[in-house]
């Protein structure tokens, strides 16, 4: 049998497993001693409100740090503007992007930027991209195009070859889908004047928000992974410089030996290198990417289990910085965050609102559900106000709060579980491939 | 029905069903990447190493060919 087949049916015995020893449970509980669905339910009360308080404590420390970061910034830039701009490699690594590597090109050769280079650095692609590519190759005014091509060895293998050809001590890594704002090398480069900033990440945004799902992922960005990154960049430990945009000093990545080949988030692998060589990772919102979301719930899957499975692996590797909260503590909080936010949390809502809503349904509870669900939804209005106004975003995505946490959430939640117990499994894995779609057909930005 | 008890029945249900949909788009997933072409296990390891290219000192032409 094929191994992907064989791995699919694994998968989805270990799928129907989960389901089946959950509804056995379910199903024991409800026919249990009256003592013991007392105890049951008296179980699920107490998680959930341990839930409620995590999910508090979460917001108010993520939007404390967050507004700490988002004032430290004003205040910086209420001082001298840096004249910090020192050549910068930018490094695109493409598979199969015929469909979106021109623009992604054109939108690179109109950085706003003294000085650059773009590698573009073919993973060994069956369609047409290097024959588009290579049509921009040359210099065009301040900026130099070179493409490279090699055999099929994923991400991380390219971005390490692009590495290896750069002429110049800083480089950009971004993905071939993504847009890149023409500010974002000058707004980026000055957080390098300081000798101990080993990489900057970047805001990365949606810009196909014509589609519902989209427009969800847009907010999802803006208050689950921009607004997090705000508050880790406050203290210098951002856990992942994303993949469509990342600056990188690149004495920084070598002395970690580049990306490894190890995992499938090599991102966020290698951010958890450099943090622990004891370099400073830092975000700036003003480093503007544009990429594009799933618009199918089989393609959000597939790049949500790739993440899940990626950031598990690349934790996996350094999982005795868990039980090290000191020397570095900074190190330990961005690795415990990770395997919470990874693993703990989601497993935990999934759960949760599994067993809270068969408890509401069978036991009379409805109202207490109800005033669970006005309470959550208030807290995720009042969270999408605050980071969408922080982020001058549109005001259009406040209202896809309501159903953010009780569909999207937990929609996505259901794929972290079964990909955690996956990786948990050690099951093999390739990366898969998400359609897309040229950016020039796609909606506006913003 | 009252309006509590039937925003009581949307919540349920809404959680239920996104938990049973999250399960079904996984497992369809799943299918689709059993019905990928096989690509050779030889070929992806032997992908993974690739060889170090140094331009010579004296290039001046900004247009590569090949990384290897």
């Amino acid at each position: 049998m094929p191994a992907a087949r064989r791995r699919a049916l694994i998968s989805i015995l270990i799928t129907a497993g989960m389901v089946g020893g959950t509804a056995l449970f379910i199903f024991w509980a409800v026919h249990s001693p009256l003592q013991v669905q007392r105890f049951l339910v008296r179980l699920v009360m107490i998680s959930l409100i341990i839930f409620l308080a995590i999910l508090f404590m979460r917001y108010f420390a993520l939007l404390w740090f967050a507004y700490l970061q988002h004032s430290e910034k004003t205040i910086r830039a209420g001082g001298e503007a840096s004249s910090f701009m020192p050549p910068v490699t930018v490094i695109v690594p493409a598979y199969n992007e015929a469909e979106v590597i021109d623009d992604a090109i054109e939108a690179l050769l109109g950085l706003d930027y003294p000085v650059y280079e773009v590698i573009i650095v073919d993973d060994g692609s069956t369609d047409t991209t290097v024959t588009l590519a290579r049509q921009w190759e040359g210099r065009h005014g301040h900026a130099e195009v070179r493409v490279f091509t090699k055999a099929n060895g994923g991400k991380a293998t390219a971005l390490n070859s692009g590495i290896a050809q750069a002429k110049y001590s800083f480089v950009l890594c971004i993905d071939a889908d993504s847009s890149i704002e023409p500010q974002t090398l000058r707004v980026v480069m000055p957080h390098f004047e300081d000798p101990s900033v080993g990489a900057v990440a970047g805001n990365v945004k949606i810009v196909n928000r014509d589609h519902w799902l989209a427009r969800l992922q847009a907010l999802e960005y803006i208050e689950g992974l921009n607004m997090p990154r705000r508050a880790q960049g406050f203290i210098g430990a951002v856990n992942i410089v994303p993949g469509p945009v990342g600056v990188f000093r690149l004495d920084a990545v070598h002395e970690v030996g580049g990306y490894d080949v190890d995992t499938f988030a090599e991102d966020a692998d290698l951010t958890l290198k450099l943090i622990t060589n004891g370099w400073k990772i830092i975000y700036e919102d003003s480093a503007i990417t544009w990429t594009q979301g799933p618009t199918s719930l089989v393609d959000l899957i597939q790049q949500r289990y790739r993440w899940t499975r990626g950031i598990l692996q690349a934790i996996r590797k350094r999982k005795q910085i868990l039980l090290r909260p000191f020397p570095d503590f900074p190190l330990w909080l961005s690795a415990m965050e990770m395997a919470f936010e990874g693993v703990v949390w989601p497993v935990l809502n999934v759960y949760a609102h599994l067993f809270f809503a068969v408890v509401a349904l069978l036991y009379g509870m409805g109202e207490l559900l109800l005033y669970w669900w006005i309470l959550l939804t208030l807290l995720d209005l009042v969270v999408a106000l605050i980071t969408v106004s922080m982020e001058e975003e549109e005001l259009g995505l406040v209202p896809y709060a309501v159903i953010y946490r009780f569909f999207f959430i937990l929609f996505l939640d259901v794929t972290k579980t079964l990909a955690a117990v996956e990786e948990a499994f050690n099951l093999g894995m390739d990366w898969g491939k998400l359609r897309r779609i040229s950016l020039t057909q796609g909606a506006g930005k913003g | 029905m009252n309006v509590i008890d039937l925003l009581i029945l949307i919540i349920v249900v809404t959680i239920l069903v996104t938990i049973a949909l999250g399960v079904m788009t996984y497992i369809a997933y799943k299918l689709r990447m059993a019905r990928k072409p096989a690509t050779s296990d030889d070929e992806t390891i032997a992908a993974r190493y690739f060889v170090l290219h140094k331009p010579p000192l004296d290039a001046t032409d900004p247009t590569e060919a090949d990384a290897s």
